[in-house]
This record gives C-alpha cells, sequence and structure tokens, in this order.
C-alpha cells in the first residue's frame, strides 16, 4: 500500500523528471516569489506570464517562417523574455508619463499583449502545433523532457546565485530604497534585475502550472513563509520549502487520483497548505490571534474592578459585591480577576477578593487620578452631581505625567469637592526619591537637593534639612520647618522650586 | 570660511507638473543642529531625500564637504519617517543596524565579525541591544526611532538627516531621542531634522529653514520664527504664533518664600 502510493512513482523516470524538474521551479519561484510580495509587485508577475503567451507564439512563428523549424524552445523561450521586457517597458512608460496610476497600467498592457497573443495563435491555428490550451491552463500530465530538465537547471543555478551574492542589495533596496540609494547603491538598477530574474521565473514555471497559475506558484509559498518568518533569509529558505512540498503533494494527488491536471493541483495543493499555516501560525496566524484577544481584558474593566476597593483598599469584597458594581458581564469580570490575579494585584480566596500591596498601590493610584479628574471638572464648572460620572470615565487616563499635570494645574489640592482626600503617588514619595515640595504633605521630612528659580525672602540653603507643616490659606500655602526650628511659608512656584530627597 | 558641510545651490526638483522645490538654496555649517519646517506638503521630506541623492535635482546642485554628493556616498546617514517604513518587513532590529555597515561591505563577501560589533555597539548606544532579535514591527515607537538611530550611527557618517523623528513619540522619548542628537552634534556632526513642532523649534535647533516649495528663510530660531512670516507660509491655519514671539523670554517667575509662626500651634 505504501509502497504503491509514495515509492511506486518514483521508480518511472518521467515522474523522476518531472519532480525533480517541478522542485527546481518551486525553489527558484520561491525565493524570487519573497520579493514580489514584500514589493507589492504579484499584480506584475501575473502581467508577465500572460505576455509569455504572444513571446511563445511569436518566438514559434518566427522559427517556422524563416528557418523552417518547429517548436523551437529556445526562440519561444527568447520571445518569452523580450515579450516580458516588453510589456515592462510599457507599463513603466505609461505610469511615468501619464496619470494613470502603476496597477491600471499593467491591467492595460498585459491584458493588450494577452491579446494580441491570443489572436496571432488563432489566426495562424493550423500552423501552430502548440497546446494552447494546457499552456494557459496547465498541463494535464506533466512531460518534462532532459532539455527542458537542463534549461530549469540552468535557470535556477543563475537566479539563486544572482540573489545569494546580491542578497544585501536586494534587501535594502526592497526595505529602504532611500537609504540603499544614499549608499550609492542603485535602486533603479537592482528593480530591473529583480524584474529579469521574475520574468526568467515565470518563463520557467509555465510549463509546469499554465499561464494563469503562475501567480500562484510564485506568491503563494512565499506568502506562507511570510507568515512564519522575521527574517528575510528564513523566509526564503522557507518559501522555497513550501514550494517542493506543494510540488510534491500536487503530483502524488494527482496521481493517485488520475484524470485531474497536475498544474491546478499543485496550485490548490500550495493554497491549501498557505490556508493551514494561517490558521496555525504561532504569531501570525488566526488562532494564535483569536488565543491573543481571548485573553486580553480590557484595561478599563481592570480599573473598574479595583475601583471597587476604593472606599476601604484593605477590605475583603466577595465576587457578588464586584458584579454588582462593574457593568460588564459576569464572564468579563471574571477574567479581569483572573489577569488580577495572575499579575498578583488580588488575593482571591474562594469568593473573597482582596487587594495585594502592588493591588493596592494601583487602586491609590487609580484613586488620585480620579479624585483629581474630579477637582478638575469642578473647576471647569461642572455641576457636582455629574462630576463622578464624568471623572469616573476620565480616570482612566492615569498616566503619570496626566495626572501630575493635572496636579500641578489644579495646586496640588488636598481635598476633591466632596471632601474626601486625595491621595498621594506612593511610588514616587518613597524614601530617597527627590521631589518638588509642592508635590509634599504634611509630616514628610528630607533634606534640600537643589533650588531651581528664582526665589525671594530668607534664604535657604541646599543641604538643609526640613520638615513639612500643614498647608495653609485654603492649601495654597506650603510651611516648612528648618533645621533650625524656624518656620517658613512658601507659595506654589516657590514649593516647586525646591527639590528635596525625602529622608 | 571652511567648506559648509550642505551645500543647496538653486535646487528644483519635481514629481509631476508642479515643482516641490523651486530654486532652494542654502549653506549649512559643519557642526550643526538644523531644523526643517514648513507645512505639510511642503517640501521638507524631499529636501531630505535630495540631499541624500534619492531624488535627483531637475536644476542645482547639491554638494556635501565641498565634493558633488554623488561622490561622497555613505558619509549621509538617514533616518526615516515612519510612515515610509513598511514594519511588517521581515527584518530583525539587529539586521536593520547591521544595514549601516552596508555601504562599507564589498559586493563579494559578507558582514564580518567587525561590521556585526560596530552594529552591536551602535545598538548598545541607544539601549536596544536586548531587543536584537525582535522583528522591528514589535518595538514601541521611540524604540523604533532608536533603531534607525543606532543603524545612522553604525553607518559613522558625518551628515545626519531624520524625518520627522519625533513624531508618534511620547514626551519622554522625545527627551531621549533629543538628547541623542546633541550628543551627535557635540561629536562634531551635522544633523538636519524635519520636525512640524512649531513650539519646541526654537528650543531644539541652532538653525531653521523654512521652506513651502520655496525657501522662505533660513537662519536662527529668533530670525525665522517671525509671526508675520510663518503667517504667510501656513496661511492662517496656524493660529498660535503669539506665544512663539520671536526671542523674547517667558516672564520669570519669582517664588516668594516668607517667615512665619509655628502652624501648627495655635
Amino acid at each position: 500500500m505504501f509502497y504503491d502510493l509514495i515509492i511506486a512513482p518514483l521508480t518511472e523516470s518521467a515522474t523522476q523528471r518531472a519532480l525533480l524538474g517541478g522542485s527546481l521551479v518551486a525553489i527558484v519561484c520561491g525565493v524570487i516569489g519573497c520579493y514580489v510580495i514584500l514589493r507589492r509587485m504579484a499584480f506584475l508577475g501575473d502581467a508577465l506570464s500572460h505576455a509569455m503567451l504572444a513571446g511563445v507564439t511569436a518566438g514559434y512563428l518566427f522559427m517556422q517562417a524563416f528557418f523552417n523549424r518547429e517548436t523551437h524552445a529556445g526562440a519561444m523561450l527568447v520571445g518569452s523574455l523580450l515579450a516580458g521586457l516588453f510589456t515592462v517597458t510599457a507599463i513603466s512608460f505609461v505610469s511615468k508619463i501619464s496619470r494613470i496610476k502603476e496597477d491600471a497600467a499593467i491591467g492595460i498592457m498585459y491584458t493588450g499583449v494577452f491579446a494580441a497573443g491570443g489572436l496571432l495563435a488563432s489566426y495562424f491555428s493550423e500552423r501552430i502545433h502548440v497546446d494552447i490550451y494546457h499552456f494557459v491552463m496547465g498541463s494535464s500530465v506533466l512531460v518534462i523532457d532532459d532539455s527542458e530538465l537542463w534549461m530549469m537547471a540552468i535557470v535556477a543555478a543563475i537566479l539563486l546565485a544572482i540573489v545569494i551574492i546580491f542578497f544585501r542589495q536586494f534587501q535594502i533596496t526592497s526595505f529602504d530604497p532611500v537609504m540603499a540609494s544614499s549608499l550609492g547603491i542603485s535602486v533603479i538598477a537592482f528593480d530591473y534585475l529583480l524584474t529579469a530574474c521574475t520574468s526568467l521565473v515565470v518563463v520557467s514555471a509555465v510549463p509546469l502550472v499554465g499561464v494563469i497559475l503562475v501567480v500562484g506558484m510564485l506568491v503563494t509559498p512565499a506568502a506562507t513563509a511570510y507568515l512564519i518568518s522575521d527574517r528575510l533569509g528564513r523566509m526564503q529558505v522557507l518559501a522555497a520549502i513550501f514550494g517542493i512540498t506543494s510540488v510534491f503533494g500536487g503530483m502524488y494527488i494527482s496521481t493517485w487520483v488520475g484524470k485531474i491536471s497536475t498544474g491546478p493541483m499543485i496550485v490548490l495543493f500550495a493554497t491549501l497548505q498557505f490556508l493551514f499555516v494561517l490558521l496555525v501560525a504561532p504569531r501570525y496566524g488566526i488562532l494564535a490571534d483569536w488565543l491573543r484577544r481571548r485573553s486580553m481584558v480590557p484595561q478599563q474593566l481592570v480599573e473598574d474592578v479595583l475601583g471597587c476597593f476604593r472606599k476601604d483598599p484593605k477590605a475583603a469584597l466577595s465576587k457578588s459585591v464586584v458584579n454588582k458594581y462593574v457593568s460588564a458581564k459576569p464572564e468579563e469580570i471574571r477574567r479581569a480577576i483572573r489577569w488580577l490575579d495572575s499579575r498578583d494585584w488580588l488575593d482571591v480566596d474562594g469568593d473573597q477578593l482582596q487587594l495585594t500591596d502592588t493591588g493596592r498601590q494601583e487602586a491609590v493610584r487609580l484613586l488620585r487620578a480620579h479624585r483629581l479628574w474630579e477637582t478638575y471638572l469642578q473647576h471647569l464648572g461642572m455641576p457636582e452631581t455629574e462630576l463622578h460620572d464624568r471623572a469616573h470615565v476620565l480616570e482612566h487616563m492615569h498616566d503619570e505625567e496626566t495626572v501630575d499635570y493635572l496636579d500641578d494645574k489644579l495646586g496640588h489640592p488636598l481635598q476633591d469637592p466632596h471632601g474626601a482626600d486625595i491621595p498621594i503617588d506612593e511610588v514616587k514619595l518613597t524614601s530617597g526619591s527627590k521631589v518638588k515640595i509642592a508635590n509634599l504633605r504634611e509630616g514628610h521630612e528630607g533634606t534640600i537637593e537643589s533650588l531651581e528659580g528664582k526665589l525671594t525672602g530668607p534664604s535657604l540653603t541646599v543641604g538643609g534639612h526640613i520638615k513639612v507643616g500643614p498647608r495653609k490659606e485654603n492649601g495654597e500655602v506650603w510651611t516648612l520647618r528648618l533645621a533650625d526650628g524656624r518656620w517658613v511659608e512658601l507659595d506654589h512656584s516657590a514649593a516647586d522650586s525646591i527639590v528635596v530627597k525625602l529622608d | 570660511m571652511s567648506t559648509p558641510a550642505i551645500k543647496v545651490q538653486n535646487v528644483t526638483v519635481s514629481y509631476g507638473p508642479t515643482p516641490a522645490l523651486l530654486d532652494v538654496s542654502f549653506e549649512v555649517p559643519s557642526g550643526q543642529l538644523v531644523g526643517i519646517i514648513g507645512p505639510n506638503g511642503s517640501g521638507k521630506s524631499t529636501l531630505i531625500k535630495t540631499i541624500l541623492g534619492f531624488k535627483k535635482p531637475d536644476v542645482g546642485s547639491v554638494e556635501l564637504f565641498g565634493e558633488p554628493a554623488d561622490q561622497v556616498r555613505g558619509r549621509v546617514a538617514y533616518v526615516p519617517q515612519h510612515g515610509s517604513v513598511d514594519w511588517e518587513f521581515p527584518i530583525t532590529v539587529r539586521d536593520v543596524a547591521l544595514m549601516g555597515r552596508y555601504g562599507k561591505i564589498p559586493w563579494w563577501r559578507d558582514a564580518s565579525a567587525e561590521d556585526k560589533r560596530v552594529a552591536r555597539e551602535a545598538l548598545e548606544m541607544v539601549r536596544m541591544e536586548e531587543f536584537e532579535n525582535r522583528q522591528i514591527g514589535q518595538l514601541s515607537g521611540g524604540q523604533k526611532q532608536r533603531v534607525f538611530m543606532a543603524r545612522a550611527m553604525a553607518q559613522g557618517a558625518d551628515i545626519l538627516l531624520l524625518d520627522e523623528p519625533f513624531s508618534g513619540v511620547d514626551a519622554a522619548t522625545e527627551r531621549a531621542i533629543l538628547d541623542v542628537l546633541q550628543r551627535t552634534k557635540e561629536s562634531g556632526r551635522t544633523l538636519m531634522v524635519v520636525h512640524h513642532d512649531l513650539a519646541t523649534a526654537a528650543e531644539y535647533f541652532d538653525r531653521l529653514v523654512l521652506v513651502k516649495q520655496r525657501l522662505y528663510a533660513y537662519g536662527t530660531p529668533k530670525q525665522v520664527l517671525h509671526p508675520e512670516l510663518l503667517s504667510g507660509v501656513y496661511e492662517g491655519r496656524l493660529k498660535v504664533f503669539s506665544s512663539l514671539s520671536h526671542g523674547d523670554a517667558p516672564a520669570e517667575v519669582v517664588g516668594q518664600v516668607k517667615e512665619s509662626k509655628d502652624p501648627t500651634e495655635s
């Protein structure tokens, strides 16, 4: 059974040649295809393959008319390359000279050249002994003779040599053409070289899968590799491998089933292979993305759960209390709780939830943001009844910079409009940290680290020890006790200009 | 006077029928940090690309250190605009830094151990060495900028051209990038930076170039940031020129300290 299915076909020399030739083509398709997809040239690849029809018929007729030779492979190859060159030149001419964009120019030119090829073939149909249908659609049984195999090998060797030697140049002109040209690397020259390589690849792939499906060979294995690689070299190796597996997969399946064309089967295999990788790719795949989304918890929800502990950060709350206060689906809240638990912000003991020290710090930071926002909104003249709800939305903007800015603009208030204390930023006000006096509260002690800006009145000395006293005059005046027992008063700007290192 | 690092002479560049830059001329002496300002689509990026040699001028010339620009390849490094980079390109942080060495590696051989060491050091300089295996799209805005700064350093260029390095980064990162720019300048290099924030332009740069197709002004921030000049160029699209008043220092704030009695007694 295994022998019949897998090994037996390999013993036939026709199959061997087909597999070998197909693999050579698949390798170069994959390697060049990487550049094709990274530079968004897929449509151009399609154009090149269609242009081949005109080239092949013209080459055939030329040899027949002038040298009386039938199906001359070399002439058809040269004809194809010339047709490709003509098409590319026409495309770039039209898109440069007029307002027509490149994709439209490609559409115009390649259909024109393809149509010309089709008309030529139908007008001389009794003189041309090439199976146009299979040339376009892909052959039913892949027959590769020795001369074709040699040609494929030579083409593959040339292309691989170019790709390896000029790896850096192709990489930099694809990634950052501006820098490439500043280093003296001719971007245009490598664009042309790459287009030439693409033409050569296309020409060698048409006998395998047919004109229409060449793009699939060029793009699909490279795209499959792109889903699982973060480096160009690796992507090219993988693209070559995916190309080979498509050739083997496609040929085997068409042999087993019989009656189905090899070319389309190879491309279909490549497509299915792509879809499979798209599903399971570890970083850029659909499953990975879905898992990532699932494990993600909206920041807002996390903060709302923390907000439940607002009244008493030390209290233990039951899950039902949290469910009541937070407006979200219970399962979302469960996920938020799990997330908090995994970050070690929350101790979960059966139904009871309690904040850990880090969790408490986070909750306090949130509370600080909430109350500062309330104070700010009150300053704007918002009615007191709306303060809480608006602040509840705004408290999610609690990055340090925003909150500190608010705090400063409001003159470092001690209480919010409801008379509740605004907590300090505990994380910042730890022993040894250097802070402006304006941020300190009664009881903080430290030594003066530096005096910035201009100050009037009795001089303060750097290195002197101070202790912060109570705020006066609605919190707008700071008081300090100096080392010698004297007391001084500071206004906001003076308090902002003195930096203290906390004990 | 010594040879200017950058000399742009009567440069006209066009993409289509209308020129993006028209008859632009200026000289930048060595060791300066120059800002390029102007409204959107005013040709700021085109100016950078022309100095780099990516865009050939229709008329005029660019000289670097007294030589035609296309003969001093590699002495100019470039940090691209965020939006012009394909962040999904399969390339790692290390590969991008190594790209800075491409101008020095002959085509027949691979990057040497020395090249890799220089690239690595450049990454260390911007503190990005621990991310060297990351694909570049998986970095924050500021980290991305730092990688491209490292690439410019690895190139060892004397002139650095940066296209909006401060766009899309937070204030702290902006400070950090500015710090790197200052240090680069102090090491004797010349920098030109496309910048869109007029409010910080005076503070950041030694000189400013104001372009909108034509060169409107070139000189110290004080000379260039004239409200009349700016409102002409920006056509009233910016109305907050009052705060950028040319060179007047903001009114000085004096903090008040007073003796007082013990507030805890009463």
